[in-house]
């Protein structure tokens, strides 16, 4: 019961730490690499929530949120990746690619929600004509609702993620949770990869 | 009315303009501490309301509301005021004090000359014109730099308080709180003060200098600032990539023979150069990733050599 707990108290966390992420601020304080270690040390695995944290933002520097293009999320790579291996029981490589997975999904729900809020205008204007405009109670709804769907597709996910947990390991999932864990080891020097040739690309541009 | 003259900044008069002191509040006013303050405050959320109609006029509308309070004291000409920046508005969220200073300082403009339409057109386009070009400086210093030199540095921290984990995955060693929070807050202080700072001084700069389509666009040497930035990411990664190089080795040469350990480097060779060969191709990391995750898993599934010993 507390390990459940402690799962949506995370997940609530996270929702609102992904309005920093576009909404509010933009102060990186949603950066995976301290989503990581932050909900790992509420439940209790700090140093592989730190891990996957990092590995998460190294593999997501790839994608630049410019103009209406919608990245991949990496506090919710982040998010469910640790709530993957804290609550989902899943081991920590396999933990952390369904949380790519995760993040890579969200990114439809962000569009969505972006859409929704466009149906929003007509009716904006309509009372900013007439004065009788509160914006902020519409922004107020606007962060509300990103924070609780955020936090929700993220409680969801740990629990589908403790579902192939269980399922995995009953039907002897050994040699792929191996496998996961070779792709994993790999993951930092990918990141890396990337990291360096973006600035030596930068750096001998004319 | 009283019949007056409007400047632009160089000095040159460009229009005769009416000015009717009835609908302007106090143009002064919003060079006070007080709306320009509760502009900045508000800027932070110029990102809330995100929709793909209009991109960030929820944000815009929302940030330069307490100005245009000031300026307008008419309702008619305050909801007209709110009315015209509900229009399409995207730019990188932390260069929006530039254009939030232009702006504020332009509407003031306008407030002296009720109804006049083609200066009305000309704060539009103007909006327009320094939305887009600070959308491409911005990019380039936060999103293609400094962001990625926060993550640089969070791996540095780590490096130095001997905390390798997020390189070697399979480390079991649990450093303090201290450092593991450390390393990305460091990153976050970094960013902060770039983010806060141009937030502050683009509106500041922007509204000393209102008016002029490439208003704040020469408020700091740009190409130096992201050249300068681009080296020291550079030079961060370059270290960081020789540090970890020097970590398998420093960290495998003791227990594996010189074949296990020459076979590990080529390992992470390949997997480096699957990186750079995808990206060639125009395609995200997320592939390479996924090549990577299906060779482990044919290895594994396919020839089954038990705990493999090439764990990096």
């Amino acid at each position: 019961m507390i390990i459940v707990l402690k799962a949506l108290i995370s997940s609530l966390f996270a929702g609102l730490l992904q309005l920093d992420n576009v909404q509010a601020g933009q102060f990186l304080i949603s950066r995976p690499a301290l989503v990581g270690p932050a909900l790992g040390w509420l439940n209790g695995c700090p140093a592989e929530g730190a891990k996957i944290g990092l590995l998460t933002e190294l593999i997501y520097l790839d994608f630049i949120p410019v103009g209406g293009v919608v990245p991949p999320c990496g506090l919710v790579a982040a998010a469910v990746g640790v709530l993957g291996f804290a609550f989902g029981g899943l081991p920590e490589s396999t933990a952390f690619f369904f949380g790519i997975l995760a993040g890579f999904l969200y990114a439809n729900l962000e569009y969505r929600l972006r859409v929704l809020r466009s149906s929003w205008i007509s009716g904006i204007e309509a009372q900013a004509k007439d004065g009788t405009l509160r914006l902020e109670r519409r922004l107020a709804g606007s962060l509300l609702i990103e924070s609780a769907m955020t936090g929700f597709y993220i409680f969801i996910f740990s629990w589908l993620l403790a579902l192939v947990s269980g399922f995995g390991f009953c039907a002897g999932f050994g040699a792929l949770f191996r496998a996961s864990d070779l792709a994993y080891s790999l993951m930092p020097w990918l990141g890396l990869s990337g990291l360096y040739f973006r600035f030596s690309t930068q750096v001998y541009k004319k | 009315m009283v019949s007056d003259k409007w400047e632009v900044n160089d000095g040159e008069t460009i229009m005769s303009i009416e000015l009717n002191k009835d609908q302007v509040n106090d143009p002064g006013l919003a060079t006070s501490r007080l709306p320009l303050t509760a502009v900045f405050f508000r800027s932070f959320l110029i990102q809330a309301g995100w929709n793909y109609e209009r991109l960030q006029n929820l944000g815009f509308a929302f940030a330069i509301t307490p100005a245009l309070r000031r300026i307008y004291a008419s309702n008619k000409a305050f909801n007209a005021a709110v009315l015209r920046h509900l229009g399409l508005f995207n730019t990188q969220p932390y260069m929006v004090g530039f254009v939030l200073g232009n702006i504020i300082k332009m509407e003031e403009d306008l407030a002296r000359a009720p109804g006049n339409a083609e200066f009305e057109k000309k704060l539009i386009g103007v909006k327009q014109a320094l939305s887009s070009g600070f959308a491409s400086i911005g990019d380039r210093v936060f999103w293609g730099r400094l962001k990625p030199i926060t993550t640089q540095l969070c791996i540095a921290v780590w490096f130095l308080a001997g905390f390798y984990g997020w390189l070697f995955t399979g480390d079991g060693y649990r450093p303090s709180a201290l450092v593991l929070f450390g390393g990305p807050l460091a990153g976050i202080a970094v960013y902060g003060f770039f983010a806060v700072y141009l937030r502050w001084i683009g509106l500041k700069k922007g509204y000393a200098c209102g008016g002029i389509a490439n208003c704040g666009l020469d408020a700091m040497r740009w190409p130096e600032l992201i050249r300068r930035l681009s080296v020291t990411g550079f030079v961060f990664s370059l270290s960081i990539v020789l540090g970890a190089f020097g970590l398998l080795i420093a960290h495998n040469l003791p227990g594996e023979s010189k074949g296990s350990l020459a076979m590990k480097l080529t390992l992470v060779l390949c997997v480096m150069a699957l990186q750079r060969v995808t990206r060639k191709f125009g395609r995200s990391i997320f592939f390479a990733m996924g090549i990577i995750v299906a060779v482990s898993v044919a290895v594994f599934t396919v020839f089954n050599p038990g705990k493999f010993n090439i764990y990096l």
